[in-house]
């Protein structure tokens, strides 16, 4: 177990290393600098822009730039600062990383927390009416653009008042009590986390449904059938757990890709997440900010992969990681 | 069974806890502390209440509140009401008037401006201002190594040479500056600076860690602020929480201390439609950004919902198309220095003024203004737009729409129409036909491309519109060179003054967007020789007839010449809850809350 803890650690960072270099070339190839929006206000001179650009080491070819980082990385654990912030990126990303999470935490529980059962319905109900209607509605949400689906439910939420318009307090929120605030939260959270959680949707549910057919039609099922047991223990008991094991590997995937499928719907209903603030980054670019953001993602990305891992170890007896 | 009803139940307490604790209570707002002997007395519309709040929508949050490291929107409309300068610009007028300083002089040679401050102002810590902090602010923005942008106004070119202004302090409540050449914009110039307290910063400034004081992960508390207003609290992407500075010297007509509002609040709304949700749902009291084409809408909405549809009048933003005819400086590329950057055979008639007054009498201006303004626009021939009272001069001419002049003018050009494609071909046959750049994130500008991309077809030009994203159009059109035209705008500085556009209308300016960056004492065309002695001229008179005449004839020279091709301007107007009074609009940023001390709350009554 900790060979293999160890093992995939340090895997990680070359994959690491070879993200950050691809990450910084891109910025590079990418047209303009972080000064090239300055240069369009008429109150600043070329003479300040070059000023500038010495600074922040933009003068630089962008290899030394990168070795330069790499060396701040290696020897002093420093990312670099944002130009537009002054700030070290990782005090920067901390708080869009807690509220991107909380957001993805949130949608997961909506995703899963609807597509096991309905998943179930729709199996046990095989060809029935409701794994018809199921399936239905979950294609039609699949199929609705995130940007659509968010702009319908901030219609809803402005046409009956029941919801806030984006955001994730409301102004008042240092002034409720700690009921008040979780529940504020929770007013805020609730659409966004129904559009991004709904998504997945549609696919969840048919891979349970399909994983319990599958189950369900296996001997040991006639097995426990044939004993006498109780269909609900037949199928909760014996099934449900097999059926369960390829969606906990899902699980951990969906961990995370959710950081970055949340983005659209960060912009809608201004969301304060990583997505708002690397896309900002990447508008200005702000480089340094934009390298670790793209580090943050990459790491929650195989921090998710590794917990499925050890998610699936735990559920299935006969996976061992050596 | 029972435990999910226990679940529904919590739930519903949740939402109804939630709900509840909308209803704050406001505490009635006393002036506990002693006003200082040097009030600064604002004239107003209407006497006010005190407390209450504003919320406004952002399209970002602010990066920094540092005010002399910050160089974006989002920043400095915040800073402006954070940190105040020795004077500050009247939005309605564009004159100067105290702040900081109560009164100044301007030496006969127009060189010198010596400043009295106002005695007893304060810090938001309690601590008084005096020239100390004046002389700190000012040594930080001349810091060669910081080097805030902001410098450049304090920098003039005397004989091709940079040279700094310089500034004294005879006393703790005199300060002096002077020019190296005479300076029509001193004051305004001066007024750059925000004032910032040494105490504070003055550690950090010394070791060299200026630029990374007062962030936006600076707890508010310790954010010393010498505006009206100072930091409550701050979340990123949501929203900025003002709350007035208790030791602000500025009062009203009755001499009660301003400001009257208690908060004031800029929300993140980054979509333009989210942030009209927000506005309909009453959770922001102004927008001030709205489309045109919701202008109807929002008429009718008003009087039922409780809003004011404001008339700001024409935004004192420009558009415009530009051509390059930028040079090669030195051999590169197989070309020559004093080489087109434009292929020669397209310079043949890019460059020439002629086809540039062609392109503008194509163009149906009234067609822009009825399609993509819906209405709202008006004519611009200026970089001073019809809403600028003080600038607008209405009597520049300009090659407005006029197709059949058009067409002979191209035609006496000698390019016609040879093949019977319906484009117009040079002598040698090769199509005059060039593409134009513009920013794609700009619908608006994407919308007029496409006009004017019919009516150049009308005479037989062929234009191709390409969207861009913004820093690649800077690039392309500043750094590169390699474009052949551009759908531009220019937006407004405070004070809205021609003298304010240095790298507009100098050869050697980056923003002379047509022919960048051009060597010192050699600029490519007499037309712009002459427009950079008239614009030296405008800048080194405090006279102001004779700085209109120069404004002019330089508008003059750049519509003859067609350096630009101007296109219509957008009216504003804006939506704000009729709640507030002493609400008064203006087309330069913050359109709502430039005036933010004195707007105040109608009826205190109730939650907000």
């Amino acid at each position: 177990m900790r060979t293999f803890l160890l093992r995939r650690l340090l895997q990680s960072v070359p994959l690491l290393l070879g993200i950050s270099a691809l990450t910084f070339l891109l910025l590079q190839l990418a047209p303009g600098d972080f000064l090239s929006t300055m240069a369009d206000n008429p109150q600043v001179s070329a003479e300040s822009l070059e000023a500038m650009r010495r600074r922040f080491g933009l003068d630089q070819p962008w290899w030394v730039q990168y070795l330069v980082y790499l060396k701040n990385v290696f020897l002093h654990l420093d990312f670099g600062e944002s130009f537009s912030r002054h700030q070290p990126v990782f005090q920067v990303l901390r708080g869009g990383l807690a509220n991107t999470l909380l957001l993805a935490v949130a949608a997961a529980a909506v995703t899963w927390c609807l597509a096991i059962p309905l998943g179930v319905i729709a199996a046990v109900r095989q060809h029935g009416w409701p794994d018809r209607a199921l399936s239905f509605l979950a294609f039609l949400w699949l199929s609705v653009p995130e940007v659509l689906s968010g702009l319908l439910l901030l219609w809803f939420a402005a046409a009956t008042g029941w919801f806030p318009i984006g955001g994730m307090r409301d102004l008042d929120h240092e002034l409720f009590g700690p009921l008040g605030r979780a529940a504020d939260l929770l007013r805020h959270l609730a659409l966004p986390a129904l559009v991004v959680g709904l998504i997945p949707l549609a696919s969840r549910m048919r891979q349970m449904r399909a994983n319990l057919l599958d189950q369900l039609r296996l001997d040991y099922v006639t097995t426990a059938r044939a004993k006498g047991l109780p269909e609900h223990r037949v199928l909760v008991r014996h099934a449900l757990r097999n059926a369960l094991n390829p969606l906990i590997t899902l699980f951990g995937f969906t961990l995370g890709s959710l950081v970055s499928g949340s983005f659209v719907a960060e912009t809608i209903f201004a969301w304060p997440g990583l997505g708002t603030l690397t896309l900002d980054a990447v508008r200005a670019q702000d480089q340094y900010l934009v390298m670790g953001s793209v580090l943050l993602a990459s790491v929650v990305l195989i921090a998710g992969n590794l917990v499925a891992d050890l998610m699936l170890a735990a559920s299935d007896p006969r996976i061992r990681h050596e | 069974m029972r435990s999910r009803e226990l679940l529904v139940w919590v739930a519903l307490a949740l939402l109804a806890a939630g709900c509840g604790g909308g209803g704050v209570r406001e505490k009635p707002y006393v002036d506990r502390l002693p006003l200082p002997p040097d009030t600064m007395t604002v004239t107003a519309d209407e006497v006010g209440p005190h407390g209450g709040r504003f919320v406004v929508g952002a399209t970002s949050s602010p990066k920094t509140f540092n005010p002399i490291m910050s160089n974006e929107t989002s920043s400095n409309e915040i800073l402006q009401h954070l940190f105040i300068s020795l004077t500050d610009v009247d939005y309605r007028t564009q004159a100067d008037i105290p702040m900081l300083a109560r009164s100044w002089e301007v030496s006969p040679d127009g060189r010198t401006v010596t400043y009295h401050l106002r005695r007893g102002a304060c810090f938001s810590d309690g601590r008084p201002i005096t020239t100390a902090d004046v002389l700190f602010s000012y040594d930080v923005v001349m810091d060669p190594t910081l080097h805030p942008s902001m410098q450049d106004a304090l920098v003039m070119e005397v004989g091709g040479k940079r040279v700094a202004y310089t500034y004294s302090a005879p006393d703790s409540y005199t300060f002096v500056i002077r020019a190296p050449g005479p300076d029509a914009l001193l004051l305004p110039h001066a007024a750059n600076v925000r004032i910032v307290p040494r105490h504070v910063l003055e550690p950090a400034f010394r070791t060299g860690a200026f630029a990374s004081r007062y962030t936006t992960a600076t707890a508010p508390e310790s954010l010393v602020t010498s505006g009206p207003w100072r930091l409550k609290s701050y979340l990123e992407n949501q929203q900025t929480v003002l709350e007035r500075n208790p030791w602000w010297f500025g009062v009203d007509a009755r001499g009660r201390r301003l400001p009257y509002l208690d908060q004031i609040v800029f929300r993140v709304a980054r979509d333009q439609d989210v942030a009209a949700q927000m506005f309909h749902a009453g959770e922001l009291d102004g927008l001030d950004n709205v489309k045109p084409e919701d202008y109807p809408r929002y008429e009718a909405d008003a009087r039922t919902k409780g809003f004011t549809l404001h008339d700001v009048g024409p935004s004192f933003n420009t558009n415009f198309v530009f051509f390059n005819l930028n040079r090669h400086r030195r051999a590169e590329q197989g070309r020559r220095a004093g080489d087109p950057r434009v292929e020669p055979h397209k310079f043949a008639w890019l460059g020439n003024r002629d086809f540039r007054r062609a392109v503008s009498h194509a163009i149906d201006r009234a067609a822009i203004i009825r399609g993509p303004f819906y209405g709202h626009g008006v004519k611009t021939w200026s970089i001073m737009t019809s809403g600028n009272p003080r600038w607008y001069d209405s009597t520049l001419t300009a090659p407005d729409f006029d197709p059949d002049r058009a067409r002979a003018m191209l035609d006496g050009l000698g390019l016609r129409d040879r093949d019977g494609d319906g484009v117009r071909e040079d002598a040698a046959g090769r199509p005059v036909s060039f593409t134009l750049l513009y920013n794609s994130d700009n619908k608006l500008r994407e919308s007029i491309a496409a006009l004017l991309q019919d009516d150049l077809a009308r005479v037989g030009i062929r234009m191709i519109p390409t969207g861009l994203d913004f820093s690649t159009l800077v690039t392309r059109t500043r750094h590169d060179l390699q474009y052949e035209a551009c759908l531009g705008g220019l937006g407004s500085a405070v004070p809205s003054d021609p003298g304010m556009g240095a790298n507009f209308w100098k050869s050697t300016g980056i923003t002379h967007y047509w022919d960048v960056r051009q060597p010192p004492g050699r600029p490519d065309t007499p037309a712009e020789a002459r427009m950079n002695a008239l614009f030296e001229e405008h800048v080194a008179t405090h006279d102001l007839a004779r700085r209109m005449a120069t404004f002019h004839e330089m508008s003059q020279i750049l519509n003859d010449e067609c350096f630009v091709v101007w296109l219509p301007t957008v009216v504003l107007r804006l939506p704000v809850s009729s709640r507030f009074g002493n609400v008064q609009p203006s087309p330069m940023p913050h359109r709502i809350l430039w005036n933010a001390d004195r707007i105040f709350r109608r009826s205190a009554a109730g939650p907000g």
